[in-house]
């Protein structure tokens, strides 16, 4: 085996696992503390790339501060529009049942591909290569693309802010306390549907953090929601649902075996995750972190 | 006059639990609620925090009508809550606990005032709901609806679950309690004797209808008490 290659799939792995925590980090803070499994999600990564492209591409011409005007103003964007979403239709299901919702936001999915492709077309658009002028960081033999080095840095930052976040602030503490017993919450002072929309924007925001930084890497294009929402639920159930550290772990082990997958057996791309999320599924039903951040009693 | 119930009916479930309940608690009161498992103390307590909404009737609180007010500002507003079975958040420490109760950070000088009334709650204070005792758990219980003060306590059956010795500590935290000047409304299920010296008006409950109201001792010798809350 090329010990190159294997190293080059390695750190492409490790990006596209911090891609995928961003993405399912938002996804199992929404389910750990409000118990919802949006489908959507990964609309609203998908909804990111583009809000980002229209920035880049067709706003600032792709110069380096326009990377950096769109990964200041798309992921609160995104956040918003997650925000709505749960405050306009998906809180309506709260009374009805899980499988309102689970129709609802597949629905969603739906809505979304198209309005993107009514907006922006069904073709691929490209964003102009960052590490063009981002350079590369010479590491050993290798010279890194920095912009991939930087998104590895990202993934890591997040989770380190988001574990803070929810143990040392107090605005986390009631969003893990709703999660715990939102009745309480409520009795305590604590209006609980305002809780619900921030943690509705926080998920949310992460998503769309996920697919401005994606959007480079990948090129957009309209199945990109679908795409990294079945990768992210693999994620999730692999790491214990409701679990920040269980996502992180899992999108390593995603992110890392998927990207070596691509390289040596291409044919078990998807076969490979599945067959990790089976194996944990059996051996420990709740994940590999079966205790969640955000636990119901 | 700190809070009223008038003539409130609430259904659970599709089933009418509460019919008609009347009933009030004055300034500095401590006011017992006495009946057996599903006579619906939990459900008047309920109406009182909001946690429950009624069909009919109204809901007053420091001579407001409070009926349609939702349990977060009835809080914030003064009424603290120790609900049926502690429901400790497990998963934060009990200082976080209070935070939450408290909307913050809890200052100092407020948990040196708490820990007049609950002293082993210095002992616990860093440790996890998970890991307190039922009685450390009612402890912290307590704290969370007194600390912001609140103009009326409601507390549902304090003392169920708890070893003799830790209910007679309860019990003496309570009194403690009432004797600062707050008004209380306490439900029990059966025992009345683990109310006396600490309540002193009392209103009987039996399948959703108040059925006794007058003096805590009256209760036992009311015919009527005895018949639909004893079945002697
Ligand atoms: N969530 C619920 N759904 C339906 N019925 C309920 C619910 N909670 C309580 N009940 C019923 O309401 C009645 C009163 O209950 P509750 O107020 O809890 O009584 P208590 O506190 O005196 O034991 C009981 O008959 C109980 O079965
Ligand atoms: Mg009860």
């Amino acid at each position: 085996m090329d010990m190159g290659l294997l190293a080059a799939q390695v750190f492409n792995g490790l990006v596209y696992s911090s891609i995928l925590f961003l993405v399912s980090s938002g996804l199992t803070l929404i389910y750990g503390i409000m118990n919802v499994l949006n489908l959507a999600h990964g609309s609203l990564y998908m909804l990111g790339a583009y809000l980002g492209i229209t920035i880049v591409v067709y706003a600032l011409g792709g110069t380096p501060l326009a990377y950096l005007v769109a990964f200041l103003l798309v992921p609160p964007s995104v956040g918003v529009v997650g925000a709505l979403l749960e405050r306009t239709l998906i809180r309506r299901t709260y009374p009805m049942g899980e499988e309102y919702q689970l129709l609802l936001t597949f629905g969603l999915i739906l809505v979304f591909d198209d309005l993107v492709k009514m907006v922006w077309g069904a073709a691929y658009i490209n964003f102009p290569d960052p590490n063009s002028f981002l350079g590369g960081l010479r590491f050993g033999v290798y010279t890194l693309p920095l912009y991939h080095v930087i998104l590895i840095a990202l993934g890591f930052a997040v989770f380190l802010g988001l574990w803070t976040f929810f143990s040392r602030t107090f605005t986390g503490k009631v969003m893990r306390a709703a999660a715990m017993d939102r009745e309480i919450v409520e009795a305590m002072g604590v209006d609980v549907n305002r809780v619900f929309v921030s943690s509705f924007f926080l998920g949310s925001l992460l998503s769309g953090l996920g697919g401005i930084s994606a959007g480079p890497l990948y090129t957009a294009s309209p199945g990109m929601g679908t795409d990294i929402i079945v990768y992210s639920f693999a994620v999730i159930v692999i790491g214990g649902m409701g679990s920040i550290g269980g996502a992180m772990a899992g999108s390593l082990i995603v992110g890392v075996l998927r990207s070596l997958a691509i390289s040596f057996y291409p044919q078990l791309e998807i076969v490979i995750v599945f067959v990790i999320m089976a194996a944990v599924l059996l051996v420990k039903p709740t994940g590999l972190f079966g205790r969640p951040e955000f636990e119901r009693r | 006059m700190i809070a009223r119930l008038e003539e409130v009916y609430v259904d659970r479930g599709g089933v009418t639990v509460l019919r008609g309940v009347t009933l009030q608690v004055g300034e500095g009161e401590a006011v017992a609620l006495i009946g057996r498992n599903g006579a619906g103390k939990t459900t008047t307590i309920r109406a009182l925090m909001g946690l429950n909404r009624p069909r009919s009737g109204k809901v007053y609180f420091m001579d407001r009508d409070i009926t349609d007010v939702p349990a977060h500002e009835r809080a914030r507003m003064g009424i603290g809550y120790v609900p049926e079975g502690r429901r400790v958040l497990p998963d934060l420490t009990a200082l976080e606990n209070l935070e939450i109760a408290y909307g913050g950070k809890v200052p100092k000088d407020t948990l040196e005032w708490l820990f007049q009334f609950v002293p082993d709650l210095k002992r616990f204070l860093n440790r996890k709901g998970l890991y307190l005792s039922g009685g450390e758990q009612q402890m912290l219980a307590v704290a969370r609806g007194l600390v912001r003060r609140p103009k009326l306590l409601l507390l549902d059956e304090p003392l169920e679950g708890l070893a003799p010795k830790i209910a007679d500590s309860i019990t003496r935290t309570l009194k403690q309690i009432r004797d600062e000047g707050f008004s209380m409304l306490i439900s029990e299920s059966g025992i009345v004797k683990r109310l006396e010296g600490l309540a002193t008006k009392a209103y009987g409950i039996d399948r959703g209808e108040i059925v006794y109201e007058g003096a805590l001792e009256g209760i036992l010798e009311d015919e009527v008490a005895r018949a639909r809350i004893w079945g002697v």
